[in-house]
């Protein structure tokens, strides 16, 4: 089992074996430099966050319930500090914080041939989610391509199981509308 | 093609692209830099003691001391199943033989598994193998009677829906699972 594994792992850190973190951070280093540049938009800075990530990680490695998966404790991390720089910086968008309700734009329908193209278009579809607000596009991702339960992404994302329900139904939603209009 | 086919259809793209976006490579030496700054922790005594304490158990066993609460253990749980008058249900009994089956002429797919509530979405638990004369992906298995929904993971990405199946059920997130009903009287092929 791979929780064990990371357990033992995480237990070796905590007993000052540091080299063992070496093998966490080598796991886990895609993901969490991908999530920065999603946050910030540029490479040398989501660099120097994905590595202050692993840092907060290795410092607060004790509160990390060994019962649990480690990369999405570790993805929650991240995200606090991809948002503690966009509140520093002046960028923060409220990403994150729940609205009432949201009102995806309705996009002008475009023909039959064109909606064609664009459904087929794989990376057409990731480039709209990449657009999305990202309180709507890491459901997506945690979901999709990381396959988290709806508990790990109400953790990771700080909202309830319905939250995270809604947020990548909502998702899934307003990305197809800009595919073709909104067939709802 | 339907309103609500477009919808499934044009889901199943998103989802895709979400599963299969290759991403950034990290910039080399990244997890170098990254050890570089952490400090070696020096746990105190009472932190050690507590984690030996949680640390994961070898247990070993010599056949002579295990023999005897063995024979012990054995011996209540038959002394239980005589004073138990009634008897337990027959689970197999209940169970239904279900042959899965996605067509695959070309044999193009490299692995595909069956995931559904009946094996908690657990690819690794229903592997399905390719029968050449059927040219299809085939797995049997035994459910217990009433509805499931699974579907077919493909080359352990992609969620296919199964294409014979009479009907689906939207999973609430934009996937459409496919619905197998077990009545528990004989085999059902799908």
């Amino acid at each position: 089992m791979k929780e064990e594994r990371e357990a033992d792992i995480v237990r070796k850190v905590l007993l000052g074996d540091v080299q063992a973190f070496g093998l966490l951070v080598r796991e886990y280093q895609r993901p969490v430099y991908n999530l920065m540049i999603r946050m910030v938009g540029d490479e040398d800075k989501a660099a120097d966050l994905a590595q202050d990530a692993f840092t907060r990680a290795y410092d607060k490695l004790e509160s990390f319930k060994p019962g649990r998966r480690f990369f999405p404790w570790l993805y929650s991390v991240s995200l606090n500090i991809a948002r503690d720089w966009l509140r520093a910086d002046g960028r923060d968008r409220l990403v994150f914080v729940e609205d009432a309700s949201v009102m995806a734009r309705q996009e002008d329908t475009p023909d039959e041939q064109d909606t064609l193209h664009a459904r087929l278009d794989g990376a057409k579809a990731f480039d709209i989610v990449l657009t999305l607000d990202p309180k709507y596009r890491e459901a997506l991702i945690l979901r999709y391509r990381y396959d988290f339960t709806m508990q790990e992404i109400a953790r990771t994302l700080e909202t309830s199981v319905s939250g995270a329900k809604m947020r990548i139904s909502r998702g899934l939603d307003m990305v197809r509308q800009k595919f073709d209009g909104g067939v709802i | 093609m339907t309103d609500e086919q477009k919808k499934i259809y044009t889901e199943d793209v998103i989802i895709q692209s979400i599963r299969t976006s290759p991403g950034t490579d990290v910039p080399e030496g990244f997890a170098e830099r990254v050890m570089q700054g952490l400090e070696p922790r020096r746990p105190s005594v009472w932190k050690r003691l507590r984690l030996w304490l949680i640390r994961p158990q070898v247990m070993t066993f010599r056949p002579m001391t295990v023999i005897p609460a063995v024979t012990l253990a054995m011996a209540l749980i038959a002394l239980a199943v005589i004073n138990n008058d009634t008897p337990a249900p027959d689970r197999t009994a209940a169970m239904t033989s279900v042959r899965f089956v996605l067509h695959d002429a070309g044999q193009q797919a490299r692995n595909v598994s069956v995931i559904g509530s009946f094996n908690k979405w657990r690819a690794e638990r229903s592997v399905m193998w390719y029968d050449p004369e059927a040219r299809a992906w085939v797995l049997e298995a035994k459910l217990p009677p009433g509805d499931h929904e699974y579907l077919f993971l493909v080359n352990g990405r992609e969620l296919v829906p199964d294409p014979q199946a009479p009907m689906t059920r939207d999973d609430g997130f934009g996937n459409r699972n496919s619905i197998l009903f077990v009545n528990g009287d004989d085999e059902q092929a799908l």
